[in-house]
């Protein structure tokens, strides 16, 4: 559905985007995982046509961004990430008004209308102004307003940040819905736990790169069943390196950050084995961390930076 | 036919948001209509002297009955009403002088004690008598009002002297010529002399000399402008430019509200876009103009002048210079508060100099000259010529013209640097 091959965009010197490649599948659910700065919004304004990029090839549907946005325009739905409503008219005004521009009139209008309210459980407020609804409404209500045109494709950028843990699961459960309905969705979020739990692949992405992608199966291979992280004194840690190494489960160890870093094949074993290690050698561990097997430990594992501050 | 469409979403979807905005009803309507029915009430007085009199304190010192005289012919000119008796008593200068520093009234006129020996005296005589009329004014009685007090009463005092100097010259002219001729026939034809001078002068069967307040050859003017004439024309036009406001940050507010971006991911053309979002502020432009002169009309009884398509047309040209200089502002400012200034400094001071408060023809030469640079001038102008001066189409054409390049170079320069994000 998505084709997007070295796709760069920069802000004067600063690149935003890098070299960008990969594909999004019909009904897939397409995560872009990354921190502050990341380039999400950036690739999500590209993708949605609202920003030219500098480099690369887009197509969506089958359609090149650059030529044919116009035949792109109707394919896709945007959900940004700031609310982009009208707060003095009801919720039903701006609806329309959104479904209009897509040249929807009368009854098929209304049957959108409705059909949107229903899906974001907001029937009954409909004459209601939208400055009275709640934040997690007007998100829902922001969620409404990019699917009244029913798009094959759906950008959502970040649509549960200031949403309550209700809002959060009705939207998530209307990403899987849409995606029953075969709507590829790319969902940008810094929140690990939702791109676990709802996206079929995942790109994680840092200062404008992809730094992996693969379903999330595949990402938490990449940790190699785990990382520990152990603290001991400066002399300590180069003392115990080359023991560690020699570990049979230790698929790797180095030096982060005054700590060992050490990733290994089978987390418990090698816990039990360093910690055999310093007591024999009368080093003493002064701290000792380690990482669930979850899409946050993969992006420390792969950045050395935590995804928010 | 989807792009029809897609302007009329957008046209009334800012129609909507308009009209749940009583801020902005206020603004657009109600402000300008306030200005014009205020001010053309406390103006009244300036404008139409007819209707409400000028009240005049008249202290008469005088000994003879010339000041008297001079008087009942103030008070029979309609515009000033002449008060000699303050509470029941007759007035004295000490108390008309208190009565302007207490603020109850403006203006005072004192006859001195040899107003009627001035009049009358010998011509012949060897030391003339000068008498001195006083007019005391409060000094923050506007020049429109005393101006034509003084020449009233110059005009008037000229014709009572020379009444009164008609006899005397008769006799200075039988004293010289025939000092021999009996005294009853000198006294009959002075009376006649003096019968046929007043006649023709104030009045009598057939004035010979009339004056006639007429309007220039080509100006149709029925009934002389009232306030509401000068008033409306100035206001409305203020009012108008005020949609720079409301335009102004309503693009800002799609701006920073990301509404234009969601719009821009639509299949919309920036032209639609940008048609669909003018085209509201334009009517409302073109409702104010229409509401704010059928009010006058209708309930303060002014007249439309006489051409119902020139009135169209200079309205169809104002409401675009107003909405053009709006979007020129929405393209230039980037924050509310820059719209907030610039709205209030552009508006004031284009109104201003403009006319739309003060009379241009009021303003010094270079004050004039400057403000041709303001569309409201040249709006203003237009309607003036005609409401007021009874013009047609054809004549306000230049006018027009000078309005449409206003409009034409808001719109170019504001279209040309809008941004929609
Ligand atoms: N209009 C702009 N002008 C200049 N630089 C920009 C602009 N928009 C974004 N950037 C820069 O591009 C980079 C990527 O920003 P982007 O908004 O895409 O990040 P993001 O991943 O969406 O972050 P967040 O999680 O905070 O939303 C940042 O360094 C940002 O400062
Ligand atoms: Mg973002």
């Amino acid at each position: 559905m998505i084709e997007i091959n070295g796709l760069v965009k920069r802000y004067g010197d600063r690149l935003a985007v890098d070299h960008l490649s990969c594909s999004v599948r019909a009904g897939e659910v397409f995560g872009l995982l990354g921190p502050n700065g990341a380039g999400k919004t950036t690739t999500i304004s590209i993708l949605a046509t609202l920003l030219p990029f500098d480099e690369g090839e887009v197509t969506i549907g089958g359609y090149d961004l650059r030529r044919e946005a116009e035949r792109v325009k109707p394919l896709i739905g945007l959900v940004p990430q700031e609310l982009a409503l009208y707060p003095t008219l009801s919720a039903w005004d701006n609806l329309a008004f959104f479904g209009r521009i897509y040249g929807l009139r009368g009854s098929r209008l209304r049957e959108r209308i409705a059909a949107v309210l229903d899906l974001v459980g907001l029937r009954d407020r409909a004459g209601d102004a939208v400055r009275t609804f709640s934040g997690g409404m007007k998100r829902r209500l922001n969620l409404a307003a990019g699917l009244i045109h029913q798009p094959r494709v759906l950008f959502l950028d970040e649509p549960t940040v200031g949403v309550d843990p209700q809002s959060r699961n009705f939207i998530f459960e209307h990403v899987a819905r849409l995606k029953a309905e075969g709507v590829s969705i790319i969902y940008t979020t810094h929140y690990m736990e939702e791109a676990e739990r709802l996206c079929d692949r995942v790109a994680i992405m840092d200062a404008g790169r992809i730094l992996a992608l693969g379903t999330v199966k595949e990402l938490l291979d990449l940790l190699g069943g785990g990382v520990i992280y152990a603290g001991l004194d400066a002399e300590a840690l180069e003392a115990l390196l080359p023991h560690v190494r020699s570990l049979p489960r230790v698929k790797a160890a180095s030096l982060q950050d005054g700590r060992l870093k050490i990733e290994a094949h089978e987390v418990r074993t090698a816990l039990l084995e360093l910690i055999e290690l310093s007591n024999a050698q009368h080093l003493p561990l002064r701290s000792l961390a380690v990482l669930e097997p979850n899409l946050e430990s993969v992006f420390l594992h792969l950045t050395g930076k935590r995804l928010r501050d | 036919m989807m792009m029809l469409n897609q302007i009329l979403a957008i046209a009334q979807k800012d129609l909507k948001i308009f009209l749940k905005d009583p801020g902005a009803l206020v603004l657009m309507f109600l402000q300008p209509l306030m200005f014009i029915v205020v001010m053309s009430y406390a103006l009244a007085s300036l404008f139409e002297p007819g209707e409400e009199r000028i009240q005049l304190l008249a202290v008469n010192e005088d000994h003879g009955h010339q000041a008297a005289a001079i008087l009942r012919q103030l008070d029979a000119l309609d515009a000033f009403q002449g008060e000699t008796a303050w509470q029941g008593q007759p007035l004295t200068r000490a108390a008309a002088e208190q009565l302007i520093v207490d603020g109850q009234r403006n203006l005072a006129i004192i006859f001195p004690p040899n107003f009627s020996r001035a009049l009358e005296q010998d011509l012949a005589t060897a030391q003339p008598i000068t008498a001195r009329i006083l007019l005391i004014a409060d000094p923050a009685t506007p020049a429109q009002l005393t101006e034509p007090l003084l020449g009233t009463l110059r005009g008037l005092i000229e014709r009572r002297l020379f009444t009164a100097m008609i006899p005397k010259g008769l006799d200075f002219v039988f004293a010289q010529l025939s000092p021999q001729t009996p005294a009853e026939q000198r006294q009959n034809f002075k009376a006649q002399a003096e019968q046929a001078v007043s006649n023709s002068l104030l009045g009598g069967d057939k004035p010979l000399v009339e004056v006639e307040r007429i309007t220039p050859a080509g100006m149709r003017v029925e009934q002389l402008p009232n306030t509401f004439q000068q008033n409306v024309p100035g206001y409305t036009i203020y009012g108008i430019f005020w949609i720079v406001s409301l335009l102004a940050s309503s693009v800002l507010q799609e701006r920073r509200e990301g509404t234009f971006r969601r719009m821009l991911t639509a299949p919309l053309s920036r032209a639609v876009m940008l048609i669909g979002k003018l085209t509201p502020y334009y009517l409302i432009n073109l409702a104010q103009l229409a509401i704010m002169l059928g009010a006058s009309s209708l309930l303060f009884g002014m007249s439309l002048g006489y051409s119902p398509i020139g009135l169209i047309v200079v309205s169809l040209i104002a409401a675009a210079s107003a909405t053009g200089l709006g979007v020129l502002i929405a393209a230039i400012a980037h924050t509310e508060a820059q719209v907030g200034g610039l709205t209030i400094l552009l508006l004031l001071t284009m109104s201003a100099l403009g006319g739309c408060f003060v009379p241009r023809f009021l303003m010094p030469e270079w004050l004039r000259t400057l403000g041709l640079l303001t569309p409201q001038a040249w709006a203003l102008e237009a309607y003036q010529d005609l409401l007021v001066r009874g013009y047609g189409l054809l004549e306000v054409l230049p006018k027009v013209g000078a309005l449409a390049a206003f409009a034409l170079a808001f719109f170019g320069i504001g279209v040309w640097r809008f941004r929609f994000e």
